[in-house]
């Protein structure tokens, strides 16, 4: 008997038993689907939280410090000077703020942010009109920030056009910025920014670098869970970077206390971390201020740990439909071992060699067990779509290694266990089979 | 000589207290073209030895020549060969795969055989006329009474041409005309030279063939003609 026989006979053989059939298949279609779906579910929240922190700079510190009436006692420098004496340490940064109103614009283009709107914004129009949203997608409020040569470094921004600041830029107070990519596109749309000269509250600055799009390519859905993190990650674009020392024009002179401190890898933060917390134990006086020294790398170190924690309970829910999948494909399979045994008796009886028998319910097996598995994988798929939608608002697609991983193991069930009672009664004597009833 | 048989022992539970003697020192000799029905009642070892003869099973001890070949050396494999091109089986539940038409049932051993699809359905065919169920090729097993079910299941082991029909109580399922019909068919076999072995507790039907073999408690009490045997 060859193959395309052996192909024939199990066809056959399958679809005159359609419901067995179909039985056989649900076991493998709701364990696979189950997977596919959870651990789908489990790695989209992962990837938000993923995306989430990496938009905020890997290996990073934050670190304040400030001393008030005290203005010999330059905590600023002095942690400026330390930081670039270690040599864990990458890069630092100022990450100042701007604590005024500011209008930025070029051409008929404005925006402008109004420090009495609090969390909200302003978006003035190009007649003079304003223009107020609570929070809308096209939501371009602009981030000012001031910082030096290393900023990008320690945020992890890349230039996508044009240069950083110099340290000349910076000790000199040269009126120039460095702009997010979504303030360059408002700005500009699709003309080139480098070397054009916006104003900021009628100070003119000259353009010299783009910061590459933070949020382009990461889609986190636009459900409630995942809202925040994606706007979170969208302002990092509206970027407005200034050089630090213009914090005597935009702060009245009053130094910058935060700082971002790039470290060079994961492992050194903790000495990093240890290091900075001695240094500014000694030069601030926490009577007349303070200092902190945050580590993000913790706060994604412990939610990696709950979504891991997620993941292992997720994935075990899906391992135990698997399994019980798994028990219902080796029932049905079982349970039919004595109608099997009777029919392996008569082709015995006939001619047939055990091999061809084998053989025949090997591919029957292997047929079942792969039209369930391509079901139950387009179920999961569909599944994880649907709880897409329903959910998480995440478009996810289930890893294929997961995919394929579930789909050899319910494959590899259906088959041992639709192969064994084949080999058994194959082993018997044609009478000891037709005896079977 | 086709079949030739010494000392054949079949024993179940051999030394404990349960041991059944299903044959018990049997021997036999039959030749190519010969109808012999082996009776006996229920319980005597007939269809043991059938099965034996059948290569279906195999005996606890004996010798068993099939065509001067040793069937006792042989391999699982070499046995399914001979039962697939010498031997063709008749049984009293039909034994067709009810998933299967007349036609494929008829032709499942030729696939084992390797033969290709347009001379399977030839030979097919020709089987099924012959036992006048070729109208009912493409129907199943549950879609035919249990006569025209023995008569697919007679397709099937003439199909192959083989030298020996074995058939267990052929009839012993069939009222008595669809049986009278069943036998003539088997008349009809042996008079084109095929030699049939009928299993059968009906003496009446025993009596239709040339030679008659009496089996109880596992041994053979009579062999030879109808008179001779006293039926």
């Amino acid at each position: 008997m060859n193959i395309s026989q052996a192909v024939k006979m199990a066809a056959k053989s399958i679809s005159s038993n359609k419901g067995r059939s179909f039985l056989t298949m649900l076991g493998i279609i709701i364990g696979l689907a189950a997977v596919i779906i959870l651990v789908s579910y489990a790695e989209g929240q992962n990837l938000a939280m993923k995306a989430y922190y990496e938009s905020m700079g890997t290996n990073t510190l934050s670190v304040s410090a400030y001393n008030w009436m005290d203005s010999s006692n330059n905590v600023g420098q002095q942690l400026y000077d330390y930081c670039l004496g270690m040599k864990e340490i990458q890069g630092i940064t100022p990450n100042g703020y701007v604590g005024r109103d500011v209008t930025i614009s070029y051409g008929a283009k404005t925006l402008a942010r109004n420090r009495n709107y609090g969390g909200g914004m302003v978006v003035v129009g190009g007649g003079g009109m304003s223009v107020s949203y609570g929070g809308g997608s096209d939501d371009h409020y602009p981030q000012i920030r001031l910082g030096n040569d290393k900023y990008g470094l320690c945020n992890d921004y890349k230039i996508a056009k044009g240069r950083e600041f110099s340290y000349l830029e910076i000790q000199n107070m040269s009126q120039v910025c460095i702009l997010g990519s979504d303030t360059a596109e408002y700005l500009f749309s699709f003309a080139d920014p480098i070397d054009k000269i916006i104003s900021v509250n009628g100070l003119p600055f000259r353009v010299i670098g783009v910061y590459q799009s933070k949020a382009a390519g990461i889609n986190l859905g636009n459900s409630e869970d995942s809202y925040w993190m994606s706007e979170s990650i969208k302002r990092n674009d509206q970027l407005l970077l200034l050089p630090s020392s213009m914090t005597r024009y935009f702060n009245n002179n009053e130094s910058i206390t935060d700082y971002t401190v790039k470290v060079k890898d994961s492992d050194s933060i903790t000495k990093v971390v240890t290091d900075l917390n001695g240094f500014l134990s000694n030069i601030v006086n926490t009577n007349y201020g303070g200092y902190y020294v945050d580590n993000p790398q913790q706060w994604q170190d412990s939610q990696n740990e709950a979504a891991a924690l997620q993941q292992r309970f997720l994935g075990g829910i899906a391992a135990i439909s698997l399994l019980v999948g798994g028990i219902g494909i080796m029932n049905i399979m079982l349970v039919t071992v004595t109608e099997r045994t009777r029919e392996i008796g008569i082709r015995k009886a006939i001619g047939a060699e055990r091999r061809s028998i084998i053989t025949q319910f090997l591919i029957e097996a292997a047929m079942i067990c792969g039209i369930g598995g391509i079901l139950g994988i387009a179920v999961g798929y569909i599944g994880t779509m649907v709880v897409t939608k329903l959910s998480f608002g995440l478009v996810l697609m289930p890893g294929s290694a997961i995919t394929v991983a579930a789909f050899a193991i319910s494959v590899a069930l259906g088959i041992i266990f639709g192969l064994y009672p084949a080999i058994k009664a194959s082993a018997l004597q044609p009478v000891e089979a037709l005896r079977a009833d | 000589m086709l079949i030739d048989i010494k000392d054949l022992y079949k024993i179940y539970n051999e030394g404990k207290e349960s041991e059944v003697r299903a044959l018990d020192g049997v021997s036999l000799q039959i030749d190519r073209g010969e109808f012999v029905s082996i009776i006996g009642q229920s319980g005597s070892g007939k269809s043991t030895l059938m099965n034996i003869l059948g290569c279906l099973d195999i005996p606890t001890y004996g010798d068993y020549h099939l065509d001067g070949t040793d069937i006792t050396e042989l391999s699982d494999r070499q046995l399914a060969h001979i039962r697939n091109k010498q031997i063709g089986f008749i049984f009293q539940g039909y034994n067709l795969i009810p998933a299967l038409s007349a036609r494929e049932n008829v032709e499942l051993p030729l696939i084992y055989q390797g033969i290709g699809l347009d001379k399977r359905h030839e030979r097919s065919e020709a089987a099924l006329e012959r036992v006048a169920m070729f109208e009912r090729a493409n129907h199943r097993p549950s879609e035919m009474s249990g006569g025209q079910q023995q008569r697919v299941a007679i397709a099937r082991a003439i199909a192959t041409h083989p030298n020996i029909i074995m058939a267990d109580e052929p009839t012993g399922a069939l009222d008595s005309k669809t049986g009278r019909h069943v036998l003539e068919i088997l008349h009809s076999l042996h008079d084109d030279g095929t030699t049939i072995i009928l299993i059968t507790h009906d003496n009446g039907i025993a009596a239709t063939a040339e030679r008659i073999v009496r089996l109880a408690d596992g041994k053979i009490i009579a062999d030879g003609t109808r008179e001779e045997v006293g039926l």
